[in-house]
């Protein structure tokens, strides 16, 4: 995992030391985290491991158990793709066993099939599929009351597509990108602008990286001096 | 105090007698402590008593002699802090008599013995700690059984951790590694069993009920990071890496972390804590505790085996839970290659079976990693893994729908035994009733097996990749191909496809360690596929990297051994010392014939030389 990831730039001191330390195993700490959280979700930060770190305390303390803390935990590890941490985040989301029946139904059971469907269209990069699922009526309670309140959500949906797209081509239709992003018009030319790539007849380039260049080679093997040191000493001794 | 001991081990013949009054005076203390016993009626409790120590007594009479004088020897070992004789008696004693006389049965109670041992509290907690991992071992512990053993080792650990300064004890590395891993094992199988509520008679839902704290995982992780905290290992290990000299070491590591009982320890707790993150499906968690621990095989700790196998076989799978499976592939690779090399050594070890199981199973885990993740790092390992799993390993490759039931098969039976983190609520007399009114086999009455939930996941990942082994031996036959084209050869819809390519790309990019990263959680986004490709608006462009013959290392491979054959050669005794000597500069022949005695005939010799 990659530095950032492992301890973005934007954790403050106090939140590393829950982090990395015993502390955080303390359920007093944890509307330290969950303030934390909010604020990621206002500030378009994202910390995962923090973010783990609740559901820690939630798996061994099921009485701090916060359904919309865990709601909200799911849409920004959405948004990860191809990173495990939607899986890692279900993975610590025990069983809940029945006398947990609060006064208020748990909304997490009922979102937790859809917010899986949806994690599994972006793993499976069908991102107008995952568009038209998130559009539709039936997820409009998900919409009306989580990811709005989520600042971006939509936009790091689509850096989800855009970081698929750059891996995989050097040209895409407009027509193609914008299936993905779910832009059009105005709007994708805006975007695609905005990245910097150039539009030409309906067709984006996207600028060489890494991933988007291909070259046949031939891996051919390196003589380090230290493997035939052997060989020159016997000569000479001869 | 050591005196009568002496007398008794060396002197089998009397030991039954002299223990009996050792016991009967100890226990006659308890018994008839209040004089005025004789003149009053006994009352119900110390008739109780009475019964109580007649059946010890009875029991003690029922031990063997040997295990007595075992026992006794046992004591006066870690009495004397003397490693290799509580080696000897741990590691061979205790199984030798286990077979002999207690195969299918408990050793005797610590509170029987306790006359042979002086009545010792530590050298009973010790025997306590053996006594239930027999019973957990070798027969089905009751409740009182996982009860009692939660409650030793919390008097273990107490003792280790908040006696005045650190203790005096010695004990063996194996011994050590031994008592963490039976605690984690304990826990696990405790929540285990837990966790199936409709089993469980009505004594023993009211003492899950009052159980409290007994085995949670809250007690479980605070005795590990305490250890990990009273070693300062973590501050040992970086200190080593650091280079600082033995005396900085001490000085940073304090009056606990100089001790090796307590260095162990705390390494160990390290490797428990790893394990127990893995169980309660925290894998971020348990990397991260083991940042400060350099995986390689020049560790000390490599000595205790089954600590180091454990200890790749959770940094593996937490890899392939992290969707690192080169990551995964390049641990597994290297432990069972390690496995393989030190297995001359272990056949005879009573923990080869364990290790030998363990090792099964990471082929398993290596063979779902090279499904997902082709590689061809090592070729034997690869082999050994297609040998075992060749049926699943087939369908896994070739992906499909097929794949998915062989990557269940394998994932479940290579999995560690996940937990839930919290009981079934035994406190709450109403839930639980729901819970024992649900009929049988209905999804409520037992709570679900975590490992359920994990392969799930594991599964939605393989499901999403299953088109990608087919694309690949498409893309593998051009160079360039329109997309429309190969979606007709796949009698598929072209944008499913081409998201689908987009799978396949994302699916030849890994997260994987870099040499001198920090930490095993670190590491840089790699290409792991041989086969690349680019899709140019609807032109699929395929670019395939071939590894060359080595053919360098082939010939330095048949040097070397042509070399030693020629050395070898000229080192043999000519045949004939006469004939030689003659014939030849060489010194090497000039001296061996002398050295043997039986020379063969003469005229092979002179040929050769000539020749």
């Amino acid at each position: 995992m990659a530095e950032s990831w492992i301890s973005p730039p934007t954790r403050q001191p106090l939140i590393e030391d829950l982090v990395s330390g015993v502390d955080r195993y303390n359920p007093s700490n944890v509307g330290i985290l969950e303030d934390y959280l909010y604020h990621q979700i206002r500030s378009q930060e994202y910390d995962c491991l923090a973010n783990l770190a609740i559901l820690k305390l939630y798996q061994f303390n099921p009485e701090l158990y916060n359904p919309d803390v865990v709601i909200n935990i799911l849409i920004k590890a959405l948004t990860t793709s191809p990173l495990p941490d939607f899986n890692l985040s279900i993975s610590l989301l025990d069983e809940r066993s029945i006398n947990s029946s609060l006064e208020e139904p748990d909304p997490v059971p009922a979102l937790l099939p859809t917010l899986k469907r949806l994690n599994d269209l972006l793993y499976k990069c069908r991102f107008p599929a995952f568009w038209e699922l998130y559009q539709s009526a039936e997820l409009e309670h998900l919409r009306d009351n989580y990811t709005v309140e989520c600042v971006g959500f939509e936009d790091s949906v689509r850096e989800v597509a855009i970081r698929a797209v750059k891996a995989t081509f050097t040209r895409i239709s407009a027509e193609r990108l914008a299936s993905y992003l779910d832009l059009n018009g105005t709007d994708l030319a805006a975007f695609v602008q905005k990245k910097g790539w150039k539009m030409e007849a309906g067709v984006i380039e996207i600028p060489p990286n890494p991933d988007n260049q291909i070259e046949a080679t031939v891996v051919q093997e390196n003589i380090k001096l230290s493997q035939i040191t052997k060989l020159i000493a016997h000569g000479a001794s001869n | 105090m050591a005196q009568p001991r002496v007398a008794l081990w060396a002197e089998a013949d009397d030991i039954d007698e002299d223990l009996q009054d050792m016991s009967l005076g100890n226990y006659g203390q308890n018994i008839h402590y209040d004089d005025s016993l004789f003149q009053q009626p006994i009352d119900e409790a110390t008739l109780m008593a009475m019964q109580q120590h007649m059946a010890q007594q009875a029991a003690f009479a029922q031990i063997p002699d040997v295990v007595k004088a075992f026992i006794v020897h046992f004591h006066q070992a870690v009495l004397d802090n003397n490693l290799a004789e509580i080696t000897i008696a741990y590691e061979s004693g205790w199984n030798k008599y286990t077979e002999k006389f207690y195969a299918r049965s408990e050793w005797p109670e610590a509170e029987i013995i306790a006359p042979l041992v002086n009545d010792d509290p530590i050298f009973l907690i010790l025997y306590r700690e053996l006594y239930y991992r027999h019973v957990y071992s070798r027969l089905q512990p009751n409740i009182d059984d996982r009860f009692h053993s939660y409650e030793n080792s919390c008097e273990l650990f107490n003792y280790l951790l908040n006696s005045e300064g650190p203790v005096q004890l010695e004990l063996p590395e194996q011994w050590l590694w031994d008592i963490i891993d039976e605690f984690i094992y304990q826990f696990q199988v405790f929540c285990t069993w837990r966790s199936k509520v409709k089993s469980k008679s009505d004594d023993e839902l009211s003492m899950l009920a009052d159980g409290g704290p007994v085995w949670s995982s809250y007690s479980v992780l605070n005795v590990l990071y305490s250890l990990i905290q009273k070693s300062k290992i973590n501050e040992y290990i970086a200190a080593h890496q650091a280079g600082k000299t033995p005396e900085e070491v001490a000085e940073i590591v304090g009056e606990y972390g100089v001790r090796p009982l307590y260095r162990h320890l705390g390494y160990f707790s390290i490797i428990g804590l790893l394990r127990v993150h893995v169980l309660l499906g925290d894998f971020t968690l348990a990397l991260k505790v083991m940042e400060n621990v350099e995986l390689n095989q020049k560790s000390p700790y490599t000595r205790v085996t089954a600590c180091t196998v454990a200890t790749y076989y959770y940094v593996g799978f937490c890899y392939i839970m992290l969707r690192r499976y080169p990551d995964a592939i390049r641990t597994f690779i290297s432990i069972l290659n390690w496995i393989m090399r030190m297995r001359q050594y272990h056949t005879r070890s009573y923990q080869y079976d364990q290790i030998s199981k363990t090792a099964d199973r990471m082929y398993a885990l290596f063979a779902i990693c090279n499904a997902l993740s082709p590689s061809r790092l090592d070729d034997n390992i690869a082999n050994i893994s297609k040998e075992r799993y060749g049926d699943q390993f087939a369908k896994m490759a070739r992906g499909g729908e097929e794949a998915v039931p062989a990557f269940k098969e394998l994932f479940l039976y290579a999995c560690p035994k996940f937990i839930n983190a919290n009981a079934p609520p035994y406190d709450d007399a109403i839930a639980i009733n729901t819970i024992l009114s649900q009929p049988e086999g209905s999804d409520l009455s037992d709570a679900i097996d975590p490992a359920q939930r994990h392969l799930s996941l594991l599964l939605s990942d393989v499901v999403a990749q299953t088109p990608v082994p087919t694309l690949r031996s498409f893309l593998k036959l051009y160079t360039s191909l329109g997309a429309k084209k190969l979606a007709n050869f796949l009698d598929a819809d072209e944008e499913e496809m081409v998201q689908q390519l987009m799978v396949m790309k994302q699916a030849s990019r890994s997260v994987t360690h870099v040499p001198g990263g920090k930490g095993l959680l670190d590491g840089q986004t790699a290409s792991t596929s041989d086969l690349n490709f680019v899709i140019d608006e609807n032109m699929v462009h395929i670019a395939e990297s071939t590894v060359g013959r080595r053919y360098a290392g082939w010939f330095i491979k048949n040097t070397e051994r042509t070399q030693k054959l020629y050395g070898d050669l000229k080192a043999q005794p000519l045949p004939a010392a006469k004939a030689s000597v003659g014939s030849t500069n060489h010194p090497v022949e000039l001296a061996k014939p002398v050295t043997r005695p039986v020379a063969p005939k003469v005229a092979w010799g002179g040929v050769a030389i000539k020749a």
